[in-house]
């Protein structure tokens, strides 16, 4: 069992994940400390809450790219929703409402591509095309501001020593974990992932476990939004621009094959933890004005050189 | 109802227009479009645009852009005004490169095309009216962060917009050259880009703060990297030790400027900004600014001068605690 681990993707993103740390940590120690820690994962959180979801919908195999746009409209909503300037609801409406939505808006994405039969890629793509536009709208070219603190504590409040953003991610990761790895629910999902025919055949619902998943994404989308947008005195247009992106390479570096049926809650999570100590690493290694315009570059190296390494390293495996 | 009037206003005045040259002070059309339409920073500059407009009379001000900031949209508006035979149409181009051929094709047909707020390709326009030089922005910027420091000495880190905003780098190219030659004990450690996005500063800002412990500037110098990293350093409970200068509206920063994480706020009077190119675009169309002007006169505001092909504003602001609620955009 624990053999079996160490040589899997998780072990693998671990290992790079401990490799940079410790590397980045000798040449400047004030990397270890506790508060960067701490604002990394703060930082990670929403690609943590996400990747969740995402995690679900590519071991079905199919792909869900419009939550950088979802996560925009939810982040508009929200701020236009409680800000005094606008209408000024109760944060605990307001909330509701933006999980609602997001959920809803998942919930479409699923029954595009299961009822409709759209490919999922071009789904959500236009989801996120439609979603972009409603985001701009909504905004307008203007920032929300005003935030009552009851809202702004989902982003910057503690429990305990724990901020709010890393519990919630916490709590979506460990119940994400037991659905996927405990749950017949879980099984079936990666059933019907790694062998849609077959698990036709033996009668799996296939169609409303991808709804589910899409669904659960929206929601989680949702959630991302509530812990980060709060995180800045004002909202502004293009709120989490990208982060599909962001998510969708951090879950496949986190070993999860885009073709379905394999992939993990633990992987995906380490994928996002991965991805996000690049950009700080990088400024810990005080590499001066000079390397201003190479560390995208380095940035992507660091992303094929994990999902390389694998590869090189199971190829091995297998001719062993 | 309002939007109606000036459609039909603007099509009887394009249908005159088209039919007689425009004469001086006939009545004239001038079409102001934005990088970025319903953002403040343009907002406050179509403001004075229509002050100036007023003021003169015999000018009618179309302000319009893409909401998105898209410059195939923008381009699309420039070939819609060149049809309905404007007289002027003022760029400010998010995208100089798809701009030019639809300013180039609007210039072909006779109608007076310049730049403002950021400058387009020499080919594609006849005059651009600029805030600032990026030299004399770069060194503003430098020079507050000195003053605001006290004793200039020290590591500073740049947070900016993207790395391939051609005004940012241009400004930071003169923010290096003027703290080579006027502060050389501030030390420029790290040049980070925020994609325009205000979390990625605010997180950018929190790195370098902790990587450089003994930090005592950031500069923010785009609209969304100067409150986002305002926010990581009164985050950190580091307002007064780290400070923040850089460029973005006083609305945006009035908080900050506050409880004291920022100091100084650099910018131009952007509503003098729109003032000026409605000036500038009356003059073009009654000949009267012509290539090889050296000074030109912009009504309330006075004589401006003008250096080769631009108009230059020159009058860049710092909004301090003592001034920023005098001023609202």
């Amino acid at each position: 069992m624990t053999g079996a681990w160490l040589r899997s993707r998780e072990a693998g993103v671990a290992g790079l994940i401990l490799l940079t740390v410790a590397a980045v940590g000798t040449i400047n120690p004030r990397f270890l400390s506790v508060e960067n820690a701490r604002d990394i994962l703060i930082a990670a959180s929403p690609g943590l809450i996400v990747a969740c979801g995402a995690t679900l919908v590519i071991v079905l195999g199919e792909i869900d790219i419009s939550m950088g746009a979802l996560m925009g409209v939810c982040a508009a909503v929200l701020g236009k929703l409680v800000s005094a300037e606008h209408a000024g609801l109760p944060v605990w409406l307001a909330t509701l409402i933006v999980l609602s939505l997001a959920a809803g808006i998942g919930l479409i994405n699923g029954l595009l591509v299961t009822v409709a039969r759209v490919p999922s890629i071009i789904a959500t793509l236009g989801m996120l095309t439609i979603l972009t536009g409603v985001g701009d709208l909504l905004m307008a070219g203007e920032t929300i501001g005003g935030f009552p603190d009851s809202l702004r504590a989902f982003a910057i409040g503690h429990v305990g020593m724990l901020p709010m953003p890393v519990l919630v991610a916490l709590a979506c990761l460990a119940a994400f974990t037991v659905l996927t790895r405990e749950t017949a629910l879980g099984r079936r999902i990666y059933a019907v992932g790694s062998n849609a025919h077959a698990a036709r055949l033996a009668g799996l619902p296939a169609l409303r476990l991808k709804v589910l998943a899409f669904t659960l994404t929206g929601l989680l989308t949702g959630v991302a939004t509530l812990i980060s947008a709060p995180q800045l005195e004002v909202i502004e247009a293009g709120f989490g621009r990208q982060f599909e992106l962001f998510v969708v390479t951090a879950v496949v570096v986190g070993g999860a094959s885009m073709s379905g049926g394999a992939g993990s809650i633990a992987g995906s999570a380490l994928g996002v933890l991965l991805l996000s100590l690049v950009r700080t690493a990088l400024i810990f290694l005080q590499l001066g004005i000079g390397a201003t315009y190479w560390e995208r570059a380095i940035q992507g190296g660091f992303i094929l050189a994990a999902v390389l390494a694998d590869h090189v390293s199971r190829r091995r495996r297998v001719q062993r | 109802m309002r939007h109606l009037a000036v459609i039909l206003a603007v099509l009887t005045l394009a249908a005159s227009a088209a039919a007689v040259a425009a004469e001086a002070g006939a009545q004239i059309t001038v079409a102001l479009l934005p990088k970025k339409k319903g953002v403040a920073y343009f907002t406050s500059c179509a403001a004075g645009a229509e002050q100036a407009a007023k003021e003169l009379g015999n000018v009618t001000l179309i302000y319009d852009g893409p909401t998105d900031g898209s410059p195939e949209k923008a381009a699309a508006l420039i070939e819609k005004w060149t049809l309905k035979g404007v007289d002027v149409i003022a760029v400010s181009p998010n995208d100089p490169e798809v701009l030019a051929p639809a300013m180039q094709a609007a210039m072909a047909k006779g109608v007076k095309v310049i730049t403002w707020d950021a400058d387009g390709a020499a080919s594609s326009r006849s005059f651009f009216v600029n805030q600032a030089t990026g030299t004399q922005i770069g060194e503003a910027m430098v020079d507050a962060m000195a003053k605001d420091l006290g004793t200039p000495a020290g590591k500073v880190a740049i947070v900016t917009a993207t790395l391939t905003a051609a005004n940012q780098n241009a400004w930071i190219a003169a923010m290096k050259a003027h703290l080579a030659s006027a502060y050389p004990k501030m030390e420029l450690v790290a040049i980070k880009p925020c994609n325009e996005d205000q979390k990625v500063a605010f997180q950018v800002a929190q790195d370098l703060m902790k990587a450089y412990p003994d930090l005592v500037g950031i500069f923010g110098i785009s609209s969304v990297a100067f409150p986002g990293a305002a926010e990581a350093v009164k985050q950190a409970g580091r307002s007064g030790q780290v400070l923040v200068t850089g460029l973005a509206t006083p609305n945006a920063m009035k908080g900050y400027v506050k409880d004291g994480t920022v100091k100084s706020v650099v910018l131009w009077n952007t509503r003098d900004l729109g003032y000026l190119t409605v000036r500038v675009a009356r003059a073009l169309a009654d000949g009267v600014l012509i290539p090889g002007a050296t000074s030109f006169a912009a009504g309330s505001l006075g004589s401006k001068p003008v250096a080769g092909d631009a108009i230059l504003l020159n009058n860049l602001l710092v909004f301090t605690k003592a001034n920023i609620d005098q001023f609202d955009f």
